[in-house]
């Protein structure tokens, strides 16, 4: 019988590793921080670059991961402590209580129907709002309601206890305890994702300042037909329609001023796919990518490129626009821009403005490299054990990177990086 | 809160007014005024253009004069501030130069050593005043009228240098007008610059960049533009007849203050006192409407 496998993260990538291990016959206990697996990946609206819809891929690997007999889910969860060398490694985990018995609850989603308090929707890009009782969304797994009891009435003033009067299942337990794990694991694998670069610090692009100007997270969510518009792309400020949409790239990224200098490896395509996207929706939109250079290296990417240019007409613009500006009365934006390849200062007038941040390390990497020895570069990501050779081993052997924990990538590598990792775990196991 | 003032010349030659309400207003709100015997030109941009060190020099030799006297210097001008800023740093980075500046001090008993610290009039009134005390120092709020600010180029540029405010984004002057009794917002136009600096190069040029933003803000429903820059204002109140010449629109008529003297109105000083009557861009509608509403 040979030892089980740790995943930590349970996006696209931490589910690719555990679905390949767990198909080869190892266990898999596959850790996750919050209320349901799926990752950045469950919040986009479609993927580049064959547009297909993402969450139709990702739901199927979701629930295949919970199904699987070999898959261990532990939501809510965060590695505490570490011990022991490759093949032995004990391992302690910290479950947050879920406030709701997983073995009674059916996700109808009534509690969250009558729960009174009223939450930014963290899932949502916080364009809507969520209740402090409920499902974290439509397609979680596990399908389960959780309690924020930061923001739960019951938790923060001992009133209200609507949701335990309404659940037909008697499912809502306020009395649920965080509980620890112990498990004996034979490697471990990182796969902790990433964190959306905030640009609020970028005063000239106004982000927070100027409602109509979205990261691009935001848009997804706004393009999304499970999005809080239905997928209409309705502004912020006064819901109408927007019809001249400009995306800025390079936000946060190639930067030695404010933010990072590493490039965002993911935003010349995604904003293609986004522009893309809004042409699809209304062919007659005006669509302007500012680009600094395209790098569009992956397979298929350049013509993906090309068919955003010539089939659907996105217009490309070379330049870093140096500032937004906002009419204070209609909310309409517009861009100041020197179009590089030309050498003209011009401003361009849009409804919305959407800015394609880069991904920056999770916070939570300096706890967990702490707590397995293991050393983060400079900007938070974990340090692969050689770039060249060993792209996807941390300096300690048995313990596996893959995915944006250690930097910028996007879906495709991820998976494939996270199908490398399960195939250096299965050799760890089989010894 | 004790500062030594350094007028500069454009106040002492033109901006009569901008002098008469910071002298009125400042020491009514606790800051004691400390004139510098033997100020000069700080030697920006005139100087600047022709000799590097001629320039370092005369700001250098103000802010010993300040040294000696061991108060902060307050320079009421954005020009002259940013002067004294970037001579600092231009000291600070290269000894070589803070030598031979200060080898020539010495002839008249002066020396520069990097005590001396610059401080701004917004840095004054919004850090160390603070909006809630104007707040209670206003006896005639301006009623809701609706203002727009202008904070002025020296005053927040370059980034790396100037920390009076956010670059991108300055909001002292607007909370110091929200002090008042006023309303502002933010408007595009709010960080554009006044044009002055191109005045010598093309006087077209120049009243044409003051002319757009004068119409902006006259677009957005500001009833009036406040600054606390000589330069800018001289730009925005003095050649507005020109501007108008410029674009051929007699219509452009934007009022335009110093906040000193919005500040002494609403401290319900008489507007004699804070030279309103220099101010070329104002008719008696506004004062009116200022004052007017007050008196009923």
């Amino acid at each position: 019988m040979t030892k089980p496998i740790l995943v930590i993260g349970g996006g696209v990538a931490g589910m690719q590793a555990s679905l390949d291990l767990a198909d080869r016959g190892f266990k898999v206990h596959l850790v996750e921080k919050s209320p349901s697996i799926g990752g950045v990946m469950a919040q986009l609206d479609k993927t580049f670059p064959t547009m297909d819809c993402s969450i139709c891929i990702l739901a199927p690997k979701m629930i295949e991961c919970s199904r699987h007999p070999n898959i261990t889910i532990h939501t809510l969860t965060k590695v505490q402590r570490v011990e022991g060398t490759i093949g032995n490694f004990d391992v302690n985990l910290l479950t947050e209580p879920r406030f709701v018995d997983e073995e009674k609850c059916t996700g109808c989603g009534l509690c969250s129907s009558k729960c009174p308090t009223k939450l930014s929707d963290e899932w949502q890009e916080g364009l809507t709002n969520r209740k402090a009782v409920g499902v974290m969304f439509p397609q979680a797994v596990p399908l389960k309601a959780y309690i924020d009891s930061e923001h739960c009435l019951y938790f923060q003033k001992g009133i209200c206890q609507v949701c335990s009067k309404v659940c037909p299942a008697g499912a809502i337990d306020y009395e649920q305890k965080p509980k620890e794990t112990d498990i004996n694991c034979s490697s471990i694998i990182i796969a902790t994702g990433f964190k959306d670069y905030d640009p609020t610090e970028l005063g000239e692009y106004g982000y927070g300042r100027y409602p109509n100007v979205l990261t691009a997270m935001e848009f997804e969510r706004l393009v999304c037909a499970s999005g809080p518009t239905g997928g209409h792309l309705e502004r912020p400020s006064d819901h109408k329609l927007s019809h001249r949409i400009a995306f800025i790239q390079c936000v946060g990224s190639r930067s030695h001023k404010k933010a990072y200098p590493f490039c965002s490896s993911v935003c010349c395509v995604y904003a293609t796919k986004e522009a893309v996207l809004v042409k699809e929706h209304d062919p007659a939109s005006e669509v302007t990518i500012f680009y600094m250079d395209l790098k569009v290296y992956g397979q298929g990417f350049q013509q993906f490129v090309d068919r955003a240019q010539d089939h659907y007409g996105v217009e490309y613009i070379r330049g870093r626009p140096g500032e937004i500006r906002m009419n204070p009365i209609t909310k309409d934006l517009a861009i100041w821009y020197e179009d590089t390849n030309t050498g003209k200062v011009s401003e361009k007038k849009v409804d919305l403005a959407v800015l394609c941040t880069t991904m920056i390390s999770r916070p939570e990497n300096a706890d967990l490299a702490k707590i397995l020895g293991l050393e983060l570069d400079e900007w938070g990501f974990f340090k692969p054990k050689n770039h060249l050779l060993n792209p996807i081993e941390s300096e300690i052997p048995g313990i596996f990177l893959c995915g944006c924990c250690h930097g910028p990538r996007d879906i495709p590598e991820s998976v494939a990086e996270a199908s490398g990792t399960a195939a250096l775990a299965a050799e760890v196991a089989r010894r | 809160m004790k500062y030594a003032l350094f007028l500069g010349c454009t106040i002492q030659s033109e901006e009569f007014g901008y002098e008469a309400s910071v002298r009125e207003v400042l020491p009514a709100l606790g800051v004691e005024l400390l004139d510098m015997k033997g100020a000069s030109c700080c030697g920006f941009p005139a100087f600047s253009s022709i000799s590097k060190l001629g320039w370092h020099y005369l700001s250098a030799r103000n802010m010993a004069i300040a040294e000696e006297m061991g108060f902060d210097l307050l320079p009421l001008c954005n020009g002259c501030h940013l002067s004294f800023i970037e001579t600092i740093h231009y000291m600070e980075t290269d000894p070589d130069l803070k030598e031979i500046i200060n080898s020539n001090l010495e002839k008249e008993g002066l020396s520069y050593n990097s005590k001396c610290r610059v401080v701004h009039l917004l840095e004054v009134l919004h850090d160390n005043v603070k909006p809630a005390k104007i707040r209670s120092s206003v006896t005639h709020p301006l009623n809701g009228i609706k203002l727009a600010t202008h904070t002025g180029c020296h005053a927040l540029r370059p980034s790396s240098l100037q920390k009076i405010d956010d670059p991108e984004q300055p909001q002292k002057l607007d909370e110091l007008i929200r002090a008042l009794g006023a309303e502002t917002f933010d408007y595009p136009e709010k960080n554009d610059c006044c044009g002055s600096q191109l005045s010598v190069a093309s006087g077209v040029s120049t009243l044409k960049i003051a002319g757009e933003k004068l119409n902006a803000v006259k677009s957005y429903g500001f009833e009036g533009l406040v600054t606390t820059c000589p330069f800018c204002f001289k730009m925005f109140d003095g050649r507005q007849r020109a501007i108008r010449g410029v674009l051929k629109d007699r219509s452009l008529q934007v009022p335009v203050f110093y906040y000193t003297q919005l500040l002494g109105l609403a401290m319900g000083l008489k507007p004699e006192r804070l030279g309103l009557q220099l101010n070329q861009s104002l008719d008696d509608e506004i004062i009116m409407k200022i004052r007017g509403e007050q008196n009923d």
